[in-house]
């Protein structure tokens, strides 16, 4: 293995993939179209991709971008407001005294161990009827001149379903933090004690040798885990539909069953999810890798 | 000197768990007290039916029991599949195949770059009635298996790259053909390293499944779900149901650290 790394050739096992292929991709042509015999209708996807309006005579989103718009407010927010709650778990994590890092360490672990689905109808339920309705969002937006609100509701996406919108960020969040907190953890984890000790040499204080020594070298560690993390908040995204957020995958179930075309919406679902994500992962691993360059 | 200072300046651990659990009761009161202004009524005394009753001396499993057997069910078969596919996937992207490995790093980009909701979907609208399987709990094990495996075989690959490539050179020294090479000098030397984040993937394995309560799969949390739907107790039985998983992946997660510490001694 370690000696053949780059040499690629033909050699037996070829003809056994390629005919394992052959005969998957035979077999599920045959079911289709001799056993289930289904007419495949591609032409409802691109209209819901993008509708003629009349009014402005123009195309615009229609509900599978819409959805795809709103899967990624959901995940920029939610990077935003986890990476803020994260950083003060890692921090904490790494805090000499006991009671930071038992808060810190129950939060992960709690977090880490419960699977997102009962997690999120739990956190659903409590805030979208405890915490949402007092702080009086949509009211507060509704109230806005029609100018601040387009420009809030380009932000947050339409004023109607605010907040269950902000419900859906705040579960995500929720999670992605115990995540993003180990990612800072390991940062700072990585930074070689010499330069805390350095740091209280010259005579700065704890939280000044954090700020001016540890978390500007940490944070380059940082930076590609959380990159990766925004590709995993856009997939965990397609939790939220389970709450009837409406984003990519909600519609998609809506979609597909007032359409009756579960393999077409599903597998163009499918589509989009992946070209997202694979664009984000090769321009992150770009800036990675230029970034290890200079 | 600086030891000495540290030591004098410690704080005592005791006064810092006090400090830990004050916090936890105060946020428990302050979420209990938010319960209650919601008018919500507490119904603690139906849980117990939930996981079984005494009828004329017989028991009749609940709901969550029956829940719990499917999840453990899927988790289990789940980890064969997964260790058959990503082991499958690793001998791929080990060999000098174009196709294997073009095959296999196919497969794990599809599988990495889209939620998994999104493939339960795939398996359950889309491949369930083109390949044919007549029972949903087979197409969710089949879809977790495959999401697993694809992070299984990451595993499994960096494990047997990382047996020094001397062992390589040495096996080939004195002769051994590729097949003895792997099972007599490489895999003794791998496998022990990867046992304790595959048992990771059995964790995983459990709390994935919940997600096959999007389909007609019927485990602990579409259990949970309908319970809700019936009772509307939706704290308690959330809060019963997180326990329940929270008690089952702290378990494995022991067995985990345990594996881990040993190897580690090993090494």
């Amino acid at each position: 293995m370690a000696n053949n790394k780059n040499k690629l050739k033909i050699v037996p096992l070829d003809f056994v993939v390629l005919a394992a292929v052959l005969i998957f991709v035979a077999y599920v042509i045959y079911r289709i179209d001799s056993v289930l015999i289904y007419n495949w209708d591609w032409s409802v996807i691109p209209g819901y991709l993008f509708r003629w309006d009349e009014e402005t005579s123009r195309f615009l989103p229609n509900l599978l971008i819409k959805g795809l718009i709103t899967t990624i407010r959901i995940s920029i927010w939610a990077l935003i407001l986890s990476t803020i709650i994260g950083v003060l778990l890692g921090i904490a994590r790494t805090s000499k005294r006991l009671l930071p890092r038992l808060v810190g360490w129950v939060y992960v672990e709690f977090i880490r161990n419960i699977p997102p689905v009962p997690f999120l109808f739990l956190f659903y339920f409590f805030i979208s009827s405890q915490i949402i309705p007092h702080l009086e969002i949509r009211e507060t937006l509704e109230g806005l001149s029609p100018g601040t609100r387009a420009s809030f509701e380009l932000l947050i996406g339409p004023s109607n379903l605010v907040e269950n919108f902000i419900s859906g960020v705040i579960s995500l969040a929720l999670m992605s933090a115990a995540y993003i907190a180990e990612i800072v953890r390991a940062g700072i984890q990585s930074i070689p004690k010499g330069q805390t000790e350095a740091g209280h040499t010259v005579g700065l204080s704890r939280m000044k040798t954090l700020r001016y020594v540890i978390l500007p070298q940490a944070i380059q560690r940082v930076l590609p885990p959380l990159a990766g993390q925004f590709i995993t908040l856009i997939k965990d995204s397609s939790l939220v539909a389970l709450i009837s957020i409406q984003e990519l995958s909600f519609l998609a179930m809506e979609i597909a069953i007032s359409e009756q075309r579960f393999f077409e919406v599903w597998l163009a679902v499918g589509f989009m999810y992946f070209s997202v994500c694979f664009a984000c992962s090769l321009v992150f691993n770009r800036l990675e890798k230029r970034g290890a360059m200079r | 000197m600086q030891n000495m200072v540290k030591k004098l300046g410690a704080r005592s651990p005791v006064a810092d768990v006090a400090q830990f659990f004050l916090l936890i009761t105060v946020l428990g009161w302050v979420i209990w007290r938010g319960v209650d202004q919601m008018e919500y009524r507490w119904q603690w005394y139906r849980v117990p039916a939930f996981f079984f009753r005494e009828i004329d001396g017989e028991i009749i499993w609940g709901p969550l029991i029956y829940g719990l057997q499917v999840t453990l069910y899927a988790a289990a078969w789940g980890m064969v599949l997964t260790l058959l596919i990503g082991l499958t996937t690793a001998i791929l992207r080990l060999s000098q195949s174009i196709s294997g490995r073009a095959l296999a790093r196919g497969y794990v980009e599809i599988i990495r770059n889209t939620p998994l909701l999104v493939q339960v979907s795939i398996f359950y609208f889309v491949l369930q009635p083109i390949l044919g399987i007549n029972n949903p709990l087979w197409t969710g094990i089949l879809c977790l298996a495959f999401f697993e495996g694809s992070f299984a075989s990451e595993i499994i690959r960096a494990s047997i790259n990382s047996v020094a490539r001397g062992q390589w050179e040495a096996a080939r020294t004195i002769g051994l053909d590729k097949r003895r090479t792997y099972m007599n000098v490489i895999l003794p030397q791998a496998i022990p390293l990867m046992l304790p984040p595959l048992t990771g993937i059995l964790v995983n394995l459990i709390k994935h499944s919940a997600i096959l309560s999007f389909v007609a799969v019927f485990e602990l949390t579409t259990e949970a779900r309908n319970l809700v739907a019936d009772t509307f107790m939706s704290f308690e039985i959330w809060l019963i149901v997180g326990g329940m998983y929270l008690v089952m992946t702290i378990l494995l997660s022991t067995v985990v650290g345990y594996f881990e510490r040993k190897v580690r001694r090993r090494a």
